[in-house]
This record gives structure tokens, C-alpha cells and sequence, in this order.
């Protein structure tokens, strides 16, 4: 049961007859002093509070024996189960009274409150008897992960709107809220570069290692270095006797290569650097390079890991790939233990058992937390090609750069030394045969990518 | 997602006659979190229990006490607290006194005009001290308890309150035979001062302490005998079988046959004067405010229903990364290691003029800081010691050492790169060829 705010108003109304009362009886008695003459209106003062507040009182259990009730509803949710982090998204809750009275309720759905419901979560609602109406909420989640909403609370209000009556009801739903995926706008200059790798715009690469595709002839524009003289003396040109045609062998990039990401959900993935989690851009890079290999052939699989599988996206392709990823990455959160680096060799053996891209992203702080990392890399180095991606911190270069007081020169000599040890610790990883990619949270996704382009050029994978 | 426990299809949507007959079992109907009124009784009905066990139980020991009622004002006759009087004045009627409990000024004056001892047990002072006169003028035996100062001005003018005695009194000293058959008083006795003029004028004191007074005083006032008490301590419940405070309580009150035992209330106040403000105000001023006070309530409630339970949000792990930075940043601070925290400066600029200078890895830091010296065209030993041997003696030192490492590296790659772009990584992979 609740009260309402007009029958505070009602209530407070009450001051009227209890002050005409007093008055008018205080004036009528005639009595000779003052002093009497408060005593009698007192007494009627007394009486009209009584009785002003048995009305209200009484008023107020009428109404709340004619609201109707807030139990006898059917619940019924529409809800989109995916919606992307960032993005509106409309939630339905179609409320249906099975009661005898007509329900004049208002409806407040139980949403988490990183769901982020848009203006107040109050819908007012009038049901008739055995009819339905649907109340709308629109949601801009706040964080990635299942948003979830348990309970329904139905305030029922009587005819005056003096008393409701109020119910809790189970109604569970689920929101799946996946990673922004904001790198997506480095996707299509990375797309135009890999399609020039491809030899599908008209520019011939030459690269080292690229697979050898096919022979054609020669057209004006072509690289003369990749005329092949030998199949250029083995054709015979028709339409001039004895003459030959220039044949040019064509190149594209090696495809059906294998990238295993490795992300690492432990406690360096909780620092938030420049605002926003090591995880999520972590995430951010995953999705993009994925995106970029998918396109470019390769065949991608993923791993969350900590001292445990915490996702993994192993055998999709193309559009499920991307999919499937955001699916699983959504509710992985950083949990604050150690990563267990020795079992990843294993869990990369698992994926697959060709020489692939490994990529690690994780974060390359000091040596005494990198130990495990440095201790398994020679394992992964020995047979796939290893790149450690680690998220730097702008800040930290810009604190070194401060002289102006005593305070920011310690800053900056604290800045200073964890530089060097990052500096160190990357050092280490190249000194065992690993690449690393280094850069803040906005430019890692665009660096990674790079990367593996550069990489797919030389042929090196 | 669809998340409901009965989702209805919507072909058999409006029930039109259902309510009556589906009352109680509607498959289609949401289950209640809130319990229903009936249900939260029966769960809390061992709480319930429990509570009216104690409320009952507590109640039972009360009535069993007595102690629920009411102790009454000090020195009550029907008052058996420590503080009432209850056990003198019953021990007077079992002598045959005849005491008669008043709590009205007039009735007490109407017993005195009768003849009876009064006794005036006022120790909240609630009595106006002219009506105190007023019954000394009237009462043949006045016995007054625990006077206050202007009560005692009125009464007897030379007599004056003392302060308390230092112990129990020993010896009457005095003609007044209750008090010479008492003999002693317990402990924490008042004391009065009589002076010459009320000497004179016939008081006399007796239980003296020393030379700082007696502890009670005896003298003939305009109608009759008074009799002047200056502590309960005698008549009290709690002491009054201590000593000799027995003896002298029933010697002075049981002299006659009648007894009226006046202890002045709260209407004894004032009754002559003008009346006061809280007379003179309207009578519908308290009901408005008790209206107010429940209005008060019911907003609290209005505001404060909360429309629903609590949601809990999972929180993540979160770690701002500069802390450890800032820690150890204070770390240096507080131990004020000012060489190790310039070497970290040097460290890294050394590494960086390295590469900026372009020299072999291999280069010691003297190497370094020569070439350096070289590029900029400063002096190389000066600029050795900036960048290994000085060590900073305090901290305006270490300040101006950290500001000049600064300005070397910025001044190496003004010199050898003028249009570089000083915050371009050197890691940054090139476009593919």
C-alpha cells in the first residue's frame, strides 16, 4: 500500500475546518475571558481533527478497496536480445489485467541501472477489464554485458487516487549488450590497402614472399621486373611469325593463413588507461584485425584467458565470425587474478596445429609481472609467428615530460621508470623472437592492423 | 528476449468472462515477488509470536513490580518510592493519626483553620511563598519540608538556608522534646542559620553542625507553631530508618490527632497572575500542529515508499593505472631520494638522445653526453655532469637538473631534427611497399 501525494493535499487541507471550527465555537460561546474563550474553540478545534482526519482516513480505504489488483496482471516482454553498446534500443512490457476492476496503475520496470532507461522509469497506465496495454522504455546501455531486468513493480491506484496498492512481480529479461566495435571506421582504408595487396586494383606488388598466382600477358603498366623470361620464349606470338609475347607471372598475397588472438582477461586487463579498460580495447583490436583477416582470407580464432577458457571463437568465418565474437566478448569482465601463461601453448595447440599469426594482447608493464609471459614466449616463438600487443599509457609519457616543480619532476621520474620498464620488458619479447605493437587505446586497433598488413606484404606469415 | 513465465498467445487475448470464474488460478497470471498481506503474516508469524511473548511478559512483570505505577511526586504520601513518604504517613495512621492527603492550596487552609497539623512538603517549589504565609497565618501547627529561599524569607525572616551538613548530626541541643527523643540524624541533613534578630523573636534551632548551622529550626509564627525542616532526608522512604530520623519525623508530626499532609502540585503555580501566553492563544493552534506533525508523517511516507525493491548492479573491476605511477611518484617524494629519481630521468634521456644522435648501442654515457655536447654546442663537461656525475643537494637542485635534462633533449632534436615531429613513435610500422 502507498499513499499519494493528493492525499497529503487533502490532509493538509484539514487546517481549514479545524481553524473555522475553532474560531466559529470560540466565538459563539460568549464566554467571559480569553482564556475561556480559546478553551471552548480548542475543544471544537480538537473535534474537527478527529473527524477531518476518520474522513480522510476513511476516504483513502475506500479507494484502495476500489483499486484494482496489481497482482492479477499476464506480463509479457518484447525486448531485442542483442543491441550494440552506445545504441538506443526499445524495450516493450505489454501489461495485461486479468482482474475484475479496471487498473489504473503505473508501471516501473526493474531495469539494472546500467541499461540506462532514457526519462523516468514511470509509465502511467489505464486498463480496462481483460485488456492489454504495452508500456515502452527506451534503452541506452551504459556497459557492455547482459543487462538484465527481474521484476516489474505495478502501483494500482483507487478512483480518488488517494491509496494504491502496490505488487512486485517476476518478469525476467535479458539485454545482451556487445562491444561498440568503434575501430570499425579504421576497417575501410585498412580493406583498400589489403584489395591493393590483392593485385584487385590495377597496381602489381611484388612482394617477397607473396604466392605465385598465375602468368598473363603483358600490358603497358606492368612492373617489368616480373616479366618471366621463360615463359615469354616458350609463347609464340601468332600474329607475328617468329616474334614471342612478353608473359609477366602475377602475385597475390598468401590467403588461408592462421591468426590465433589470445586475449588475456586477467588483472592487467582491469587498468583503464585514458578511460576506458585495457579489456575493451583489448576487444577493440581483436575485432578489428578479425575483421581485416576475414576479408583478407585468413582464418581467425580466438581466446579469452586467464587461468581459464573464458571465451572462445574457434571455426567461424566471414560475417559469423564478427558475430560470434562480439556475442562472446560481451560479458567477459577482467577478474583480478594472475594470468596462467604456461597453459597457452597448449590452448594455441588446441586451435590449431599449423604455424600461425599468435597475437597476445595484453599489457607489458614490469618485469616482475611479465616473468610468465617472458618464461612462455621461446614455446610459441619456436613455432608460430608471435606478436605482443599491450596498450600504452599517453599519460605517462606526458608526465615525464613535466619540470616544473619538485612534485612533477618525481611524477615524472616515476612516469620515466615505468617506461623503462615497459622499454625493458619489450625489449625482452623481441629479444625471444616475438614483435611487439605498442600504442595508446585509440591508435592500438589501426597499429595492430597495420601490423598484420605489413606482415601480409612481406609474406612473412 | 521474451522473458516471461506465461506468455499468453495473443489469439485468446480478451477474456470477457473469465474474472469471476478464473479467479484464483490464472495460468497466464505473473507471480508476485511482494508477498500478500496474509502470506507476510504467516512468514513473520514467529517474529510476531516472539514479540507478544516479550510485550506480554514485560507487562506481567510490571503489574507483578507494582512499578507500573506511577512513583509520584517526592515526599507523596501514597508514594512508596525511595523519594515518596509513604511509610511515615502509614505508620501515622496506624498510631491513630488521622492524615489527610491534599494537593489543593484551599483544601490545605481548610484543615488548618480545623485545627490539624499541616505539613508542606514542597520540594519542586511549586508554592506561591505569599500563599505559604498565608497558611502560617492560618495553621496552629505548621510543619514545612525543604523550604526554598524565598519560601523561608516569608516564613521566618532571620532564618536562612545553610547549605548541607558534613554528616549525621549528634545531639538535639534543643528544648523541643521530639527532637531530644530522636536524639541523632542519619547523614545529609540541610542546614539553617538562625539569626539574632529571630532569635529574639522566639526560633530556636536544634541538630546543630558545628557553627554552620542546624538542621532544624523551631519558631512561633503569626498564627501558631512552625516547625522548619531544611532536608526530606527524615521523612523520605529511602532514610527515613536511619538514626534517629524515625523518632523526630513521627514526634513532630504526630502531636496532634489530625494530620494534613499538603504536597503542592503543578495548579498551585501562579494562579493569581495574568494569563499567559499559551491561555491567550487560539484553541485551534495545537490541533493545527498535531495536524502538521501527521502531515509531517504521511509526506515521509508519500516520498519514502520506494516503488519497488532495490535492483543490484554487478560491478566491474576497475584499476586506474596511474595509480601505481602516483605511488610510487610519492614514494620518491616522501624518502626524497632525489639521485635515484634524477638517474630515472637520465636513464631515460640518455636512451633517447641515443637514438636521436644516432649512435651504436653500445655507446657508454659519457659517449653519449659528449656527442650531445657536440651537437648542441655546449661545453662537453658541463654537460657530462648534467647528464651523470651531479648529484642534486636538495631539492631546488634536483628542480633545475631535471628542467636542464629536459632542455638538452629538446635542444639535441631541435638541432639534428628540426621538422621531426617529437611525439611520433619509432615503433610505428611503415605503409607496406
Amino acid at each position: 500500500m502507498t499513499i499519494s501525494g493528493r492525499f497529503v493535499l487533502l490532509l493538509a487541507l484539514g487546517v481549514v475546518p479545524i481553524v473555522v471550527a475553532g474560531a466559529l465555537a470560540g466565538a459563539a460561546s460568549g464566554a467571559p475571558t480569553p482564556a475561556a474563550v480559546a478553551a471552548a474553540g480548542g475543544q471544537a478545534a480538537w473535534l474537527a481533527l478527529l473527524a477531518w482526519a476518520a474522513l480522510c482516513a476513511g476516504l483513502g480505504a475506500i479507494d484502495l478497496s476500489l483499486a484494482g489488483s496489481p497482482r492479477r496482471v499476464a506480463l509479457q516482454r518484447e525486448l531485442p536480445p542483442r543491441v550494440r553498446l552506445g545504441e538506443a534500443v526499445e524495450s516493450h512490457l505489454i501489461v495485461q489485467n486479468l482482474g475484475g476492476r479496471a487498473l489504473r496503475a503505473v508501471v516501473r520496470d526493474g531495469w539494472q541501472p546500467s541499461a540506462g532507461v532514457v526519462g523516468p522509469n514511470r509509465s502511467p497506465l489505464r486498463i480496462p477489464t481483460g485488456e492489454r496495454r504495452r508500456a515502452t522504455l527506451v534503452l541506452v546501455p551504459r556497459r557492455r554485458g547482459d543487462r538484465r531486468v527481474g521484476q516489474v513493480t505495478i502501483r494500482s491506484a483507487g478512483p480518488l487516487g488517494l491509496w494504491s496498492r502496490q505488487a512486485t512481480l517476476a518478469a525476467p529479461g535479458v539485454l545482451r549488450v556487445l562491444p561498440p566495435f568503434a575501430s570499425r571506421v579504421h576497417l575501410p582504408s585498412r580493406l583498400t590497402r589489403l584489395r591493393e595487396l590483392d593485385g584487385r586494383t590495377p597496381i602489381l606488388i611484388r612482394g617477397q614472399g607473396t604466392e605465385f598466382d598465375s602468368i598473363r600477358e603483358y600490358v603497358r603498366g606492368d612492373d617489368v621486373r616480373s616479366i618471366d623470361w621463360r615463359a615469354t620464349a616458350r609463347r609464340t606470338d601468332p600474329d607475328a611469325p617468329g616474334g614471342t609475347r612478353l608473359m609477366v607471372r602475377t602475385w597475390r598475397p598468401e590467403r588461408d593463413r592462421r591468426i590465433v588472438i589470445v586475449t588475456d582477461t586477467s588483472r592487467t586487463a582491469a587498468a583503464r588507461i585514458a578511460d576506458e579498460p585495457r579489456l575493451d580495447t583489448a576487444f577493440e583490436a581483436s575485432l578489428l584485425l578479425s575483421a581485416l583477416a576475414s576479408h583478407a582470407g585468413d582464418r581467425v580464432d580466438w581466446l579469452a584467458w586467464d587461468r581459464r577458457v573464458r571465451g572462445r571463437v574457434h571455426g567461424a568465418n566471414g560475417a559469423e565470425l564478427l558475430a560470434k565474437l562480439v556475442d562472446v566478448m560481451s560479458t567477459i569482465d577482467p577478474e583480478l587474478i594472475e594470468a596462467d601463461w604456461a597453459a597457452v601453448p597448449a590452448q594455441v595447440r588446441r586451435l590449431t596445429s599449423r604455424r600461425a599469426l599468435v597475437v597476445l594482447l595484453t599489457g607489458v608493464d614490469s618485469p616482475a609481472n611479465a616473468a610468465g609471459l617472458l618464461a612462455m614466449l621461446p614455446q610459441l616463438t619456436s613455432r608460430h609467428f608471435v606478436i605482443v600487443a599491450s596498450v600504452a599509457d599517453p599519460d605517462a609519457v606526458a608526465a615525464s615530460g613535466g619540470t616544473d616543480d619538485l612534485d612533477q619532476v618525481y611524477r615524472a621520474a616515476a612516469a620515466e621508470r615505468g617506461l623503462l620498464d615497459g622499454a625493458r620488458v619489450e625489449a625482452a619479447i623481441r629479444r625471444l623472437g616475438a614483435e611487439t605493437v605498442s600504442a595508446p587505446p585509440q591508435e592500438l586497433p589501426p597499429a595492430l592492423a597495420d601490423r598484420y598488413l605489413a606482415l601480409k606484404a612481406a609474406g612473412r606469415l | 528476449m521474451n522473458g516471461t513465465n506465461a506468455p499468453a498467445p495473443p489469439a485468446e487475448l480478451p477474456a470477457p468472462e473469465t474474472p469471476a470464474t478464473a479467479r484464483d488460478a490464472d495460468p497466464r497470471q505473473a507471480t508476485s515477488i511482494t508477498p500478500t498481506l496474509r502470506g507476510g503474516l504467516r512468514r513473520a508469524r514467529t517474529w510476531i509470536a516472539i514479540g507478544a511473548v516479550a510485550i506480554l511478559g514485560a507487562v506481567a512483570l510490571l503489574v507483578l513490580q507494582g512499578g507500573i505505577r506511577g512513583g509520584g511526586p517526592p515526599l507523596g504520601a501514597d508514594n512508596p518510592a525511595p523519594a515518596g513518604a509513604k511509610a511515615v504517613v502509614e505508620v501515622l495512621r496506624a498510631q491513630g493519626v488521622e492524615v489527610d492527603e491534599v494537593s489543593a492550596f484551599d483544601d490545605a487552609r481548610s484543615a488548618a483553620r480545623g485545627g490539624a497539623t499541616v505539613v508542606v512538603a514542597d520540594v519542586a517549589g511549586f508554592l506561591d511563598p505569599e500563599r505559604l504565609g498565608e497558611l502560617a497565618d492560618t495553621a496552629e501547627r505548621l510543619v514545612v519540608i525543604a523550604p526554598d529561599f524565598a519560601s523561608l524569607d516569608a516564613l521566618a525572616e532571620g532564618v536562612r538556608l545553610a547549605g548541607t551538613a558534613s554528616g549525621a548530626l549528634d545531639g538535639a541541643a534543643c528544648e523541643l522534646p521530639a527532637a531530644e527523643r530522636a536524639g541523632t540524624l542519619s547523614d545529609g541533613q540541610g542546614l539553617l542559620r538562625i539569626d539574632d534578630g529571630a532569635r529574639a523573636a522566639g526560633w530556636q534551632g536544634c541538630f546543630p553542625d558545628g557553627e554552620f548551622g542546624f538542621a532544624l529550626a523551631e519558631g512561633p509564627g503569626d498564627g501558631g507553631r512552625i516547625t522548619i525542616v531544611a532536608a526530606p532526608t527524615a521523612f523520605a522512604n529511602e532514610t527515613i530508618d536511619e538514626a534517629g530520623n524515625a523518632a523526630l519525623a513521627l514526634g513532630i508530626l504526630g502531636e496532634t490527632g489530625a494530620l494534613a499532609w499538603y504536597v503542592p502540585g503543578i495548579e498551585d503555580v501562579d494562579a493569581a497572575t495574568a494569563p499567559t501566553l499559551g491561555e491567550l492563544t487560539p484553541g485551534w493552534v495545537t490541533p493545527v500542529i498535531l495536524l502538521l506533525i501527521v502531515l509531517v508523517v504521511v509526506a515521509a511516507v508519500w516520498r519514502g515508499r520506494r516503488f519497488g525493491p532495490l535492483v543490484a548492479e554487478d560491478l566491474v573491476v576497475d584499476v586506474p593505472v596511474a595509480e601505481t605511477r602516483e605511488g610510487r611518484a610519492r614514494l620518491y617524494e616522501r624518502s626524497a631520494v632525489r639521485t635515484h629519481a634524477l638517474d630515472q630521468l637520465r636513464i631515460g634521456a640518455l636512451g633517447r638522445l641515443l637514438g636521436i644522435l644516432k649512435l651504436p648501442r653500445s655507446a657508454d654515457v659519457r659517449e653519449i653526453a659528449h656527442a650531445a655536447a657536440l651537437a648542441t654546442g655546449r661545453d662537453p663537461y658541463a654537460t657530462e655532469r648534467l647528464l651523470v656525475d651531479e648529484e642534486p643537494a636538495d631539492d631546488r637542485r634536483l628542480v633545475e637538473l631535471a628542467a636542464a635534462i629536459h632542455e638538452l633533449e629538446a635542444e639535441v632534436r631541435r638541432t639534428l631534427r628540426p621538422d621531426a615531429d617529437p611525439t611520433q613513435s619509432t615503433e610505428r610500422p611503415g605503409r607496406p611497399s
